[in-house]
């Protein structure tokens, strides 16, 4: 019996011998690239495109700080006029986001795709422009009134928020990434207006009195390489 | 790499809700005129109109008010005049039947409510000739003795604007 037990635990032995061997000598170094992903979000085009009264687009970055951590930002500009049951109105504005993207996913092999979560802290500057509106009459006894033609204009409007992302990032081809990302926006700061309220925010989307929103991208990217890290590989302890 | 792409197009999907945003019964929106009738020998007295019958000028149907000491009159938010004729005792056939014509004044203003109710108009009413009465041609009894404005701002119904005396 005791014969028996050493023979097993001296074959053990043996193979995890040979399993260290081989670690040192036939797994190639791996190495991560590091580097510069630029890209625009698909969605805006096509909306612009397909959809009357909208013009937008959307650049994104993000540089790759370290194994997980990612710099990244959006940069974007909206021209948007929406026809409400009661009121037209048009915001135009630029926006910029900054933050950080953390990869949770493990890749296999030399694979560089990402499942990420994030934030960003964004800021606006936007104008917005009343076209029409009705009044609202509860007792329409002498008529409907017609639509008020308005004009008014409200300049230097800016806003400022934050926005926690998940979303992934897939290489289709090389250096080529497909990427969506949703958002949920919550608003710090926005300027009021005088007699009117922001009801579109470029970058944060639409506003209904509360100050959370949703948003999300799909993007398509392209990764620049700058250099190469090597990665010394995991040694199991015995 | 497979099941990423899934997640994309999966994706595809949730962004067609919006929240829904609705005009509540509850948001005070474009007053109307409150006008309470007092008795024009005791003026410190309610006094109830019987089948006062309020029609608009050149519309064909009238808002009717029976047995109450109050009404709420709706005012045009397109212009600064609205006309009414106020016809009391409307459904009798007799001489107690008489019309008087009402001329309200006012200037406007266009207040913001929100993006689901849109705007409302709060009304000022004229310093110099709010509320003038008028008879009608072969007509000579005014049946409304006199008329005072109680407050030109009308930007709520909470509040009587105008009291008749008849």
């Amino acid at each position: 019996m005791s014969k028996y037990f050493f023979s097993i635990g001296f074959y053990l032995f043996s193979i995890s011998l040979m399993a260290q061997e081989q670690t040192k000598d036939s797994i190639p170094v791996k190495t991560e690239r590091y580097g510069v992903r630029v890209g625009v979000d698909l969605f805006k085009i096509g909306k612009s495109v397909f959809e009357d009264g909208y013009q937008g687009i959307e650049l994104v970055g993000d540089y790759r700080l370290t194994k997980n951590y990612y710099l990244a930002g959006e940069l974007g500009n909206e021209n948007r006029t929406v026809q409400e049951d009661r009121l037209n109105f048009t915001t135009k504005g630029t926006y910029f986001k900054v933050g950080f993207d953390y990869n949770v996913y493990e890749n296999w092999l030399d694979m560089e795709n990402l499942v990420y979560v994030g934030f960003r802290i964004g800021v606006s500057s936007h104008s917005q422009e009343l076209n029409t509106y009705k009044v609202y009459n509860r007792n329409p006894y002498l008529g409907e009134a017609p639509d008020v033609i308005s004009g008014a204009k409200f300049d230097g409007l800016s806003a400022q928020w934050g926005e926690f992302i998940l979303g992934v990032k897939a290489e289709l081809f090389s250096n080529v990434y497909a990427g969506f990302s949703a958002r949920i926006h919550f608003l710090v700061n926005e300027t009021e207006l005088d007699g009117f309220e922001n009801l579109y925010i470029p970058g944060f989307n639409k506003t209904y009195g509360g100050s959370f929103g949703v948003g999300f991208n799909y993007t398509i990217s392209y990764f620049i390489p700058i250099y190469k890290k090597k990665i010394e590989p995991k040694i199991a302890k015995p | 790499m497979k099941r990423i792409l899934w997640i994309l197009v999966l994706s595809l999907f949730f962004h067609s809700c919006e929240k829904d945003d609705i005009c509540t019964p509850e948001t005070p929106t474009t007053p109307r005129l409150i006008i309470e009738f007092y008795d024009s020998e005791n003026t410190s007295v309610l006094k109830q109109v019987a089948n006062l019958a309020v029609k608009g000028q050149g519309l064909n149907t009238a808002l009717n008010f029976n047995l109450v000491s109050k009404i709420e009159l709706p005012l045009k938010t397109s212009e600064d005049q609205t006309l009414y004729d106020f016809t009391i005792n409307s459904t009798s056939a007799t001489s107690v039947f008489n019309v008087d014509k009402i001329e309200i004044n006012y200037t406007r203003r266009d207040i913001y409510i929100s993006r689901a109710c849109g705007f409302k108009t709060y009304y000022s009413l004229n310093l110099l000739n709010p509320v003038v009465e008028t008879n009608p041609e072969n007509d000579t009894v005014l049946w409304i003795k006199d008329i005072n404005v109680i407050k030109n701002n009308i930007e709520n119904e909470d509040n009587v604007h105008v009291k008749i005396f008849f």
